[in-house]
């Protein structure tokens, strides 16, 4: 038994998985966008050596580019906290085979490599090492130059994962690195130490001496053994899976005079809290609410209210989107149950309502203060909220009654596609480009005020008759309820 | 209490149940046996609407199931962790549960102290979610999740199998003691014809979808189920 059994079994597992059987149209499209994902970041490589010649022509691009790789490594550090997992469960079934433990220990730690984040910095890497360092360096020193960024690299993957696997609570941590990278760039902007010469000649040495390039790369080394004499003393499955605190039991009061819909939304609140891939989902929802800082002003300038209106809609009406899209799927693995306790489809359905009304409304409170910045948003942004509870929500609860995929809430979001279809691309279209689209048309030919009238009405025309809207939501459920079930059923 | 006529539900072309004509009534212990891939689950996926049938009719106290959602007021079932909400802790979904059945929180509290028992102290205030308890005591929190609305019909699909011993027997008595009592109707499936043949004053035997045997449950039914299942 071998390291590449080990893997074998890791690739069938990809391509056998459930969710790999896709139609073929999406594996298309999803081929697509990681191609374009790593052409953009390979064409990012190679033009900023001449992004870097031109508009500094004075400076030496290398000490530029080397003066930012500490920060590099510091927020790569930071980004790995998110992106990237402990690989602990695949050795599960091993566990009791006539396996030495030292195979899985390198199994557990090879199959780590494997991340997209591992592979992304060489296309940045590779074209600026070819292009600049290696005509003034010489090709030794640009390829110990490249060891000495790729084991950087490693050792920042290795001590990732050998922090995650210490700390319980990586949240602090990331805060902590989060604090200490703003110290250093805080300090650097000030001008009392630089961090930036100090990055920049520690490289620079290693390209004058390229045998220091062995430097990071015992770095890494130490780190990876550190990894495995951990592992090899805690490798027992429950050790391997952190977080073993006690949990408390939680009732959110202000939910109770909503009666069975308030134990519903309450019960939609404790999901998002308590699994990894809707709480992210909702934490980048909150951290979209900031986007107004970065495009009002620029379009405010020019007066282009219909791209206001477009980040208008995506600020108050992200959470609908972006929860919306998996709305039933997130309760995929007790959808049994919710179709047999003691409540109707028209009480389930209307609470599905309220969460996102009562979100919507509180991500629109709270973006009304950007109408500081000018009095224009407001209106904007009320044709925006009105849109998007009087619509979008109802267009989101139809399109989720075709989604009949199953859902593994606790895999983290990020680069996971498991359950998206083609619907949800087209609902992303037509909830976000369609009002849009109308807001411009109207706002062009007819002007401001009848744009934000003309977005405004279905909005409330919604929300007086949600009832009856409501009730046709439920028959369109209750048609397909039989097929989403056995779809859930399918793991 | 139940009534199917002509029930059949097929999948690719194969009948994965067939029943012409079956009646439950109240105060029924019904024990469904039959060896896997015989239909028992599939039934009660039917019972609960789960699974949309390709014939035939299931009424439930006179409404068609599929019509009306009147049943769910006094059916309850524990079929599989799919009838979990397992990022709750097992208070949290007794409460849910129980809100759900216009029981407040000091009804369910009064509920879960008159079932300590059955508990045997290994389910509450321990500082978990579901997801993270035992098989067999995520069977304990769903069976008494079913109990909680005080239902007249209760679906129980292969009970025995996931319980420590001592909390089998004590579901025996709890099943035989409500179904006299509170003139319940219970549909407990099982491969332990042992247990069966004792919780039962019915038993139901199925094979390839259809109800082969409607006997009487006892110690001749226990002998009669020997009987069949030796040979296969």
């Amino acid at each position: 038994m071998n390291l590449s059994v080990f893997l074998n079994h890791q690739w069938l597992n990809f391509w056998r998985a459930r969710n790999a059987n896709k139609s073929l149209a999406i594996q298309i499209i999803l081929g697509v966008f990681y191609f374009l994902i790593f052409i953009e970041i390979a064409a990012i490589g190679i033009a900023l050596p001449f992004l870097l010649k031109e508009k500094m022509p004075n400076i030496n691009p290398i000490s530029i580019y080397t003066s930012y790789l500490i920060y590099y490594f510091l927020i790569g550090l930071l980004a790995r906290f998110q992106l990237q997992e402990l690989p602990s469960i695949s050795i599960q079934p091993y566990l009791s085979q006539n396996v030495h433990r030292i195979y899985m220990l390198r199994f557990l730690n090879v199959r780590s490599l494997f991340h997209y984040i591992n592979f992304l910095p060489l296309f940045v890497f590779i074209p600026f090492i070819i292009i600049v360092v290696a005509p003034s360096y010489g090709p030794t020193a640009a390829f110990c130059f490249f060891i000495a960024l790729f084991s950087l690299v490693i050792n920042n993957h290795f001590l990732n994962m050998y922090i995650k696997r210490k700390t319980i609570n990586n949240a602090w941590f990331f805060f902590a690195v989060l604090v200490f990278i703003a110290a250093l760039k805080g300090l650097d902007y000030l001008k009392i130490l630089s961090f930036e010469k100090a990055s920049s000649s520690l490289f620079i040495t290693i390209l004058n001496y390229p045998i220091l390039c062995l430097i990071p790369v015992a770095m890494a080394i130490v780190i990876f053994i550190k990894n495995n004499q951990y592992l090899k003393s805690h490798l027992y499955i429950e050790e391997l899976v952190s977080e073993n605190k006690k949990k408390e039991s939680k009732n959110f009061t202000f939910l109770n005079r909503l009666g069975d819909i308030g134990e519903m939304i309450a019960l939609d609140l404790k999901l998002i809290f308590r699994n990894k891939r809707p709480k992210s989902l909702v934490v980048l929802s909150a951290v979209l609410l900031l986007y107004g800082f970065l495009f009002y002003p620029k379009y405010l300038a020019t007066g282009n209210y219909s791209m206001l209106f477009f980040f208008a809609l995506m600020i108050t009406g992200i959470f609908i989107s972006n929860y919306g899209q998996f709305l039933f799927s997130w309760q995929s693995s007790h959808f049994d149950g919710m179709m047999t306790y003691n409540t109707n489809m028209h009480q389930y359905i209307k609470a599905k309502f309220s969460l996102f009304l009562t979100v919507c409304s509180l991500q629109f409170l709270i973006a009304s203060f950007y109408g500081l910045m000018s009095w224009r948003l407001l209106p904007i942004q009320l044709a925006a909220y009105l849109y998007c509870v009087g619509v979008n929500s109802f267009v989101t609860i139809y399109v989720s009654t075709f989604n009949y995929r199953y859902l593994d809430l606790r895999k983290s979001a990020s680069m996971n596609f498991q359950g998206i279809g083609a619907m949800q691309w087209l609902q992303s279209l037509i909830i976000t480009f369609g009002p849009a689209l109308v807001f411009y048309l109207l706002d062009h030919f007819a002007g401001f005020w009848y744009a934000v009238l003309g977005v405004s009405l279905p909005g409330v025309a919604g929300l007086v008759f949600h009832e009856s809207i409501i009730n046709w939501l439920v028959s369109q459920f209750k048609i397909r309820k039989h097929k989403i079930l056995e779809g859930f059923r399918e793991r | 209490m139940i009534k199917i006529t002509n029930l059949r539900k097929s999948y690719n072309g194969v009948d994965a149940v067939k029943i012409d004509h079956l009646e439950l009534h109240p105060g029924e212990v019904i024990g469904l046996v039959g060896n896997n891939g015989a239909g028992k689950t599939t039934l009660f996926r039917l019972l609960l609407d789960l699974i949309r049938r390709n014939e035939g009719e299931i009424l439930s106290k006179g409404n068609s199931i599929t019509q009306s959602e009147d049943w769910k007021s006094y059916t309850a079932a524990y079929i599989d962790e799919g009838f979990l909400i397992d990022y709750l802790t097992p208070e949290e979904f007794f409460y849910f549960v129980g809100k759900l059945n216009q029981l407040s929180k000091a009804d369910v509290d009064d509920f879960l102290s008159s079932y300590h028992v059955f508990f045997d102290e290994a389910i509450l205030n321990k500082g978990k979610y579901i997801r993270d308890f035992s098989k067999g005591n995520q069977f304990k929190i769903g069976i008494i999740a079913a109990l909680l609305g005080n239902p007249e019909l209760l679906i129980l699909d292969e009970p025995f199998a996931n319980l420590d011993p001592s909390t089998q027997l004590r579901l025996v008595d709890m099943i035989k003691s409500m179904a006299m009592e509170r003139k319940m109707c219970i549909i407990v499936s099982s491969h332990d014809i042992n247990h069966v043949s004792e919780v039962s004053s019915r038993i139901l035997l199925m094979e390839k979808g259809s109800i082969i045997k409607d006997i009487v449950g006892g110690e001749s039914a226990y002998a009669e189920m020997v009987d069949y299942f030796k040979i296969r």
